[in-house]
């Protein structure tokens, strides 16, 4: 395989695994804080894309700017969600907690075709005929724009979590909720406030996938959504650093590697096309991880 | 007491037996004829689905507002029961059984989606309920000899039918063109990229291609076929191969919301300045919103389309039937509403020429149908089905995506076959060719 085809992939690559980062951070935060397993975040994800279609198709603003308001929008969604949905059932069974957000998934969906019908919608980047080219790789500057977007948003979070009281009884209260109740943290608001930053971000999510030329529609979070809970479990369940390193690794992998084994089966004369394979090999590493290391690359026992 | 209590009961029944006699028809005369559309009104396609009822509805009103059916001297009505199959196959499978074992429908109509009407169209066969199919394209459909298919009668192309049209036309006119202007040498093959879906659609067309490539000669190369999973989204790796594999033109077998970011993708990420094919099912409003400029230039296969009509003696009906449509319903038909409106045309010609509701002697009838075309160019202008697996023959045309500045969007124009032609076919300055 030519050199400048695998950095071309791997830019592709690096590209997917920040918007999955993103989602999955978002999963991970809640479920650090509330151990509550969301299946319906990729809903959150939709949510996010049509918040951002929306506000851009009635202002026309720079879709870059509307991000932001489409994750406090989504945040206030979460709010909502996590106060009528999920407070209720805390505590109750970790079965109770499955079937609501599956539940949440099916009424997020319909509730999107119902309003929004399920025909795509998209939205015209300013810069999508704007590409950078280092020799014979291209870089659109959309992505070039989503790749620093999720490393500036990666520090400002980390240094949320670690340097801002909130950020920290958070944490807190992902440690152990008890002894953080006891040590004067609201973990209720705690709750809230993780269900909050979560959907904010899988609106992030949504925002940057729609702005690179991706379509919304009522059913487009599944598919992330399930990359999304492979990333985590890669990484490990409840570990931010996990869900960066194993976003990263499975946005490449699963561009990269389809055409590695492309190339390995052809050296036997087979030729036969291995991209449809994506999913496959996102779950195939998921399974290897689980193997080797069932706690996943950053997890820790017991959680 | 007891007399009086007989009294009473007798009457009862007397008056009920009165009045069941009003109510009920003479045995054997029946006033409606009923039909299932089967069509994925709800889930993932609901938006074709729709379609496909509305237009549906249409025509089942215009027939009765003309007096209905004339079967052996009876004007029947035609009834239309709804059958959502939610994108589903499990979906198919139950509402095709409701229509038949609940609903007792004399025929069915629709079938989107040929995963769904592969598993569906078994109920159909064991309880031998004529299917005419107006949304399913793999052949496989009436060609599988697991069940008895002599049930079943094809009113869409099929995935053979796109590909030998839409390689005649590349061969005819595209090739020319580029190997003029680059100055190729005619024993070069011209060089196809495909990047096909990975189920019955996608193989079957990509199957297609090598079959039309092989009937005809075709002085064509497959240089590279990439496959992707249904519903996929990021197509950027896969077109990246295909550049490198340096193709003439690129050839998707997708659906409308793959083929729009393929076409995206392939021009904005990926710089695959080429021309794109696409198949028909995509020549859909939401289309030409969502492939924005991105589409110029490119090929739309097609036998409707929302914005362009084919000149030629179905130019009026074509019309009405748009105008028709947006009336009622307030927004344009696609593709699969066309087909499905003529099928139940096809239904109303079919049980009047039988004289019957027997299924056996509707199955019988549409086996020898041979109406005139109704809003699709046919081949001869004639709707027949063939007699060996029972398909529909059309005239598919070709239009190339120019760009629309009053629309703010592309717009289809016909470029090919020569007969309905509205313009000729560009070769844009951007367009790079794949290796000499």
């Amino acid at each position: 395989m030519d050199l400048s085809v695998l950095l071309q992939i791997l830019v592709w690559g690096l590209y997917a695994g920040c918007i999955y980062i993103l989602l999955a951070i978002g999963l991970n935060l809640i479920f650090g804080v509330m151990k509550v397993v969301n299946f319906a975040h990729g809903e959150l994800l939709m949510l996010g894309a049509y918040a951002a279609f929306w506000i851009y198709t009635l202002s026309g603003i720079n879709p870059y700017l509307i991000i932001a308001l489409a994750m406090i929008l989504l945040g206030i969604i979460g709010v909502f969600i996590e106060r009528l949905c999920f407070r209720p059932i805390m505590g109750t069974g970790k079965l109770n907690e499955i079937f609501l957000s599956l539940g949440l998934i099916y009424l997020f969906q319909n509730l999107a075709a119902l309003l929004w019908t399920t025909g795509s919608r998209s939205i015209h980047s300013p810069y999508s005929d704007v590409s950078v080219s280092i020799g014979s790789i291209r870089l659109p500057l959309d992505y070039i724009i989503i790749i620093v977007f999720t490393i500036l948003f990666l520090i400002a979070f980390q240094l949320f979590m670690k340097r801002t009281t909130l950020g920290r009884a958070m944490r807190a209260t992902s440690q152990n909720r008890e002894a953080a109740a006891l040590m004067g943290i609201h973990v209720e608001r705690m709750d809230m406030l993780s269900f909050a930053l979560g959907s904010a971000l899988a609106a992030a999510a949504g925002s940057l996938w729609l702005i690179s030329g991706q379509i919304a529609n009522p059913y487009m979070g599944s598919i992330p959504a399930i990359k999304a809970f492979a990333v985590i479990i890669i990484g490990g369940l409840g570990s931010i650093p996990g869900a960066i390193v194993a976003g990263l690794t499975l946005g490449i992998a699963e561009n990269v590697l389809p055409l590695f084994i492309q190339s390995f089966v052809g050296l036997f004369g087979v030729s036969m096309s291995f991209t449809a394979w994506k999913d496959t090999i996102a779950f195939f590493i998921l399974i290897i991880v689980l193997v080797i290391r069932p706690t996943g690359i950053f997890g820790e026992k017991g959680e | 007491m007891m007399n009086k209590k007989y009294g009473i009961l007798f009457a009862v029944l007397v008056f009920s037996a009165l009045i069941a006699g009003c109510v009920q028809p003479p045995e054997g005369e029946v006033k409606e004829i009923k039909i299932g559309i089967v069509a994925p009104l709800t889930g993932g396609a609901s938006t074709t689905g729709t379609d496909m009822w509305q237009s549906a509805v249409l025509a089942a009103e215009e027939i009765n507002a003309r007096g209905g059916v004339n079967v052996s001297g009876v004007d029947m009505q035609i009834t239309l029961v709804k059958g959502d199959t939610e994108t589903s196959r499990e979906g198919g499978v139950k509402a095709v059984t409701k229509l038949i074992t609940e609903d007792k429908v004399d025929l069915l109509i629709g079938g989107f989606s040929s995963g769904i009407t592969y598993a569906d169209q078994v109920v159909a066969s064991e309880h031998k309920v004529p299917f005419i199919i107006t949304g399913a394209s793999s052949p496989i459909i009436t060609r599988r000899t697991d069940i008895d298919t002599s049930y079943f009668f094809h009113h869409c192309p099929t995935t053979d039918d796109y590909p030998e049209a839409t390689l005649l036309f590349v061969n005819d006119v595209v090739k020319p063109m580029i190997y003029e202007r680059f100055n190729f040498s005619a024993d070069r093959p011209l060089r196809l990229g495909v990047l096909y879906q990975d189920s019955k659609y996608g193989e079957g067309v990509y199957e297609g291609i090598k079959k039309a490539i092989e009937k005809h000669n075709l002085g064509i190369e497959i240089v590279s076929a990439e496959k992707f999973k249904m519903s996929e989204t990021d197509f950027r790796t896969a077109l990246t191969v295909i550049k490198e594999s340096k193709p003439d033109v690129v050839y998707p077998a997708a659906f409308l919301n793959e083929q729009t970011l393929i076409v995206a993708q392939g021009r904005k990420d990926v710089g695959l300045d080429t021309i794109y094919l696409s198949v028909e099912c995509n020549d859909d409003p939401d289309y030409y919103t969502g492939v924005e400029r991105w589409g110029e230039y490119s090929i739309q296969e097609s036998r409707f389309s929302p914005y362009a009509i084919p000149s030629g003696p179905i130019h009026d009906a074509v019309g009405k039937f748009k105008e028709d449509f947006k009336n009622k319903w307030g927004t344009s038909p696609s593709m699969m509403g066309a087909s499905t409106y003529e099928g139940v045309y096809v239904a109303a010609e079919a049980i009047k020429n039988a004289g019957t509701l027997d299924k056996e002697k509707v199955r019988a009838s549409l086996a020898e149908l041979a109406m005139p075309q109704i809003i699709e160019v046919m081949q001869n202008g004639v709707i027949t089905f063939s007699p060996d697996y029972r398909e529909s023959k059309f005239e598919l045309y070709m239009e190339q995506l120019r760009w629309d500045e009053t629309a703010g969007e592309t717009r289809p124009e016909i470029v090919w076959p020569e007969s309905i032609k509205e313009t000729d076919f560009v070769l844009p300055d951007w367009y790079e060719s794949g290796s000499s």
